[in-house]
């Protein structure tokens, strides 16, 4: 058979092929009665074989390109992406995660980094003798002035529409930069200086408004309990899990290290999920409970209460089989 | 003897042409589960910046235009409900707006739907949400390194803006133009047009079929002449005359050499005829032209030279 001959012969089925394609690339009619459908996949695999046999069918090469073109476009039709599956979410953020945790030495390692300066940061701004403007030069004037303009009045509450309001800018503000934590820790540096400029800050901040002199130690400290250890973590574990992408490329062991970058972000992004689940936590409580009028004794309980909830989440469901003992 | 040298030089040098093809072109081959193979070809960053582009623009247009239908339902100061709504809409916008459309537009964001570009893995197949998403969030890995205002003058300390150039050595760094993002999850952008279907070229010279009716019945067209007749005649129209008959002398000086055809037919003339021999006329099985070719062989060929060639 000469080309012309097999070129008409084709060409309908390519033709059909091309608007089915189409349509199910268009937004709104993308869904095909179920006969094209079988039609659509038999039509590509026609394709699919004709592609095969241009060769041997001696195609011109402007017919081949178009070949390809319209087995990609089909494929890319046919193939679609895969969408979450929710059902494993629950699975991976209360079993696979915490295991993975136990025994991550990125996160140890993150989380002796972070309490490690920010400890030491604490107290540089506490003392005043060592270095004695430390914390004027951490933390700077104006923040250290808005820190206590802030915190200079007892928490009473605000009205509910500035805590939910709050709750949008914690929920944005601190997931932003846990995220961007994770994500420098690629590069190792960038991952590394946001941890440590974070712990430094926080640690300035703690340091200073606890010294006897300050004023405004009472409020501040009624306001930071309830949400601390959910937000501390977060971050700690955002840096872990980004100071995990680093080593997995400059130490892959026996991986390529795009492969060990590959297999280990795949592993890492549920951490993350994690770290974001405990952002809103925090979020929630420091928009809803630590500004309230809530006695002192209730905050410290919230505290107690998620302490215990994360050190079960690490310990109890992170332990090695220690899941699978709870559930049966 | 001048034919086959030609032959074998000609497959040599297609086989050597479209290995350097491969390495000059940017595309991928991917092996569909029917294992069938077809290339795509990889967008790079003047394809992709493009998008990018568009879907900031998008974002921060939807951004706005939300706000101010919110801002308009909620009284002008706001109330705490409709901040918070614009807080986290900005928050998901910035992180996830790229994960979420790529996951559920089946590897495409608006931006890139505009340029005609999708995100697949490296072996052609489509993501998962979990790639989509992040691919997405390590864009930030791409921006490095941050810029503050302040180097263009003396500005508040406040804004820092990216400037891509991790991203950018990255993409120049490896042949598929993936970013950080994209190596870390296994994917890459490829470039998704819609195709054109040709024509078969014909020569419109009617001299083309009388030529073709002289060449022996029993040459057969290799496969790789074939594919290099059928090149040459969808080209041919972009040639001056010159141009074609110094090209086409590679093959056609041998061919009549060995058809016996005189010498001054033109080499044009000579590579349609045999393209429309192969592609589009019915190979005669019985040849009746055989013994008369002796007598037409004269006028016909004549006729054939081309007038303007030297």
């Amino acid at each position: 058979m000469k080309v012309v001959e097999l070129l008409e012969s084709r060409r309908r089925q390519w033709k059909t092929l091309e608007q089915m394609t189409d349509r199910l690339q268009s937004r709104r009619r993308n869904r095909l009665p179920p006969d094209d459908l079988v039609k659509f996949a038999d039509l590509y695999r026609a394709a699919c074989a004709d592609l095969a046999l241009a060769d041997a069918y001696q195609l011109p090469p402007s017919t081949t390109q178009y070949l390809h073109r319209l087995v990609g476009r089909a494929h890319n039709q046919l193939y679609r992406s895969h969408k979450f599956d929710f059902r494993h979410w629950g699975k991976i953020l209360l079993h696979d995660v915490p295991e993975s945790i136990f025994r991550d030495r990125c996160v140890q390692v993150a989380f002796c980094l972070f309490w490690g300066v920010f400890l030491t940061s604490a107290a540089l701004a506490y003392q005043q003798t060592m270095w004695p403007n430390y914390a004027q030069e951490m933390l700077t004037e104006p923040v250290i002035s808005q820190l206590e303009s802030n915190f200079s009045e007892p928490l009473t509450g605000r009205d509910p529409d500035a805590d939910l309001a709050m709750a949008g800018f914690y929920i944005r503000h601190n997931t932003s930069i846990g995220l961007k934590c994770f994500v420098g820790g690629l590069l190792v540096i960038p991952g590394l200086f946001i941890t440590v400029f974070n712990a430094a800050h926080l640690g300035a901040a703690f340091g200073y408004m606890a010294r006897p002199e300050v004023a405004e130690s009472q409020n501040f400290f009624q306001f930071v309990t309830a949400h601390g250890p959910f937000e501390l973590t977060a971050i700690v574990l955002s840096a872990g899990a980004g100071l995990r992408l680093g080593v997995a490329w400059l130490a892959p062991g026996r991986w390529g290290r795009l492969a060990s970058l590959r297999r280990t972000a795949r592993e890492a992004m549920p951490l993350m999920g994690a770290a974001m689940c405990m952002f809103f936590l925090a979020a929630m409580i420091e928009a809803f409970i630590s500004p309230s009028g809530l006695p002192y004794w209730f905050k410290a309980l919230v505290a107690v209460v998620s302490s215990g909830a994360l050190l079960f989440y690490f310990l109890v469901l992170g332990l090695p089989g220690g899941s699978s003992r709870a559930t049966g | 003897m001048g034919v086959n040298l030609a032959f074998g030089t000609g497959l040599a040098n297609n086989r050597s042409m479209s290995t350097a093809l491969n390495q000059l072109d940017t595309t991928i081959q991917v092996v569909t589960p029917e294992n069938i193979a077809f290339d795509y070809r990889v967008a790079g960053p003047f394809r992709r910046l493009p998008a990018f582009l568009l879907d900031v623009a998008i974002r921060i247009a939807a951004f706005f235009l939300i706000g101010l239908i919110i801002s308009f339902f909620a009284g002008a100061g706001g109330s705490g409900l409709a901040v918070a709504v614009i807080l986290i809409g900005w928050f998901v916008s910035e992180w996830f707006y790229g994960g979420l459309f790529e996951t559920y537009w089946n590897g495409q964001t608006p931006g890139k739907r505009i340029m005609g570009l999708r995100v697949l893995t490296t072996d052609g197949q489509p993501i998962n949400g979990l790639q989509a998403v992040m691919r997405n969030v390590f864009r930030t890995a791409d921006m490095y390194p941050m810029l503050s205002i302040q180097i263009l003058g003396d500005l508040p300390p406040a804004y820092i803006f990216p400037t891509f150039f991790a991203g950018l050595a990255v993409m120049a760094c490896n042949r598929q133009f993936q970013r950080v993002g994209d190596l870390v999850c296994g994917t890459l952008v490829v470039i998704e047009e819609k195709p054109w279907l040709t024509e078969v070229a014909k020569a419109e010279d009617p001299r083309t079929a009388a030529l073709a009716e002289l060449l022996p019945t029993d040459f057969r067209v290799s496969r790789s002449m074939a594919q290099t007749l059928s090149s040459y005649v969808e080209r041919r129209r972009y040639f001056t005359p010159a141009r074609r008959r110094e090209i086409a002398g590679h093959l056609g000086e041998p061919l009549l050499q060995r058809f016996g055809l005189p010498s001054d037919t033109s080499y044009d003339l000579l590579l349609c005829a045999l393209y429309h021999r192969t592609f589009i006329s019915d190979r005669p099985e019985e040849s009746p032209q055989r013994e008369s070719r002796s007598q037409h062989d004269q006028p016909v060929s004549s006729g054939l030279s081309e007038g303007s060639s030297p």
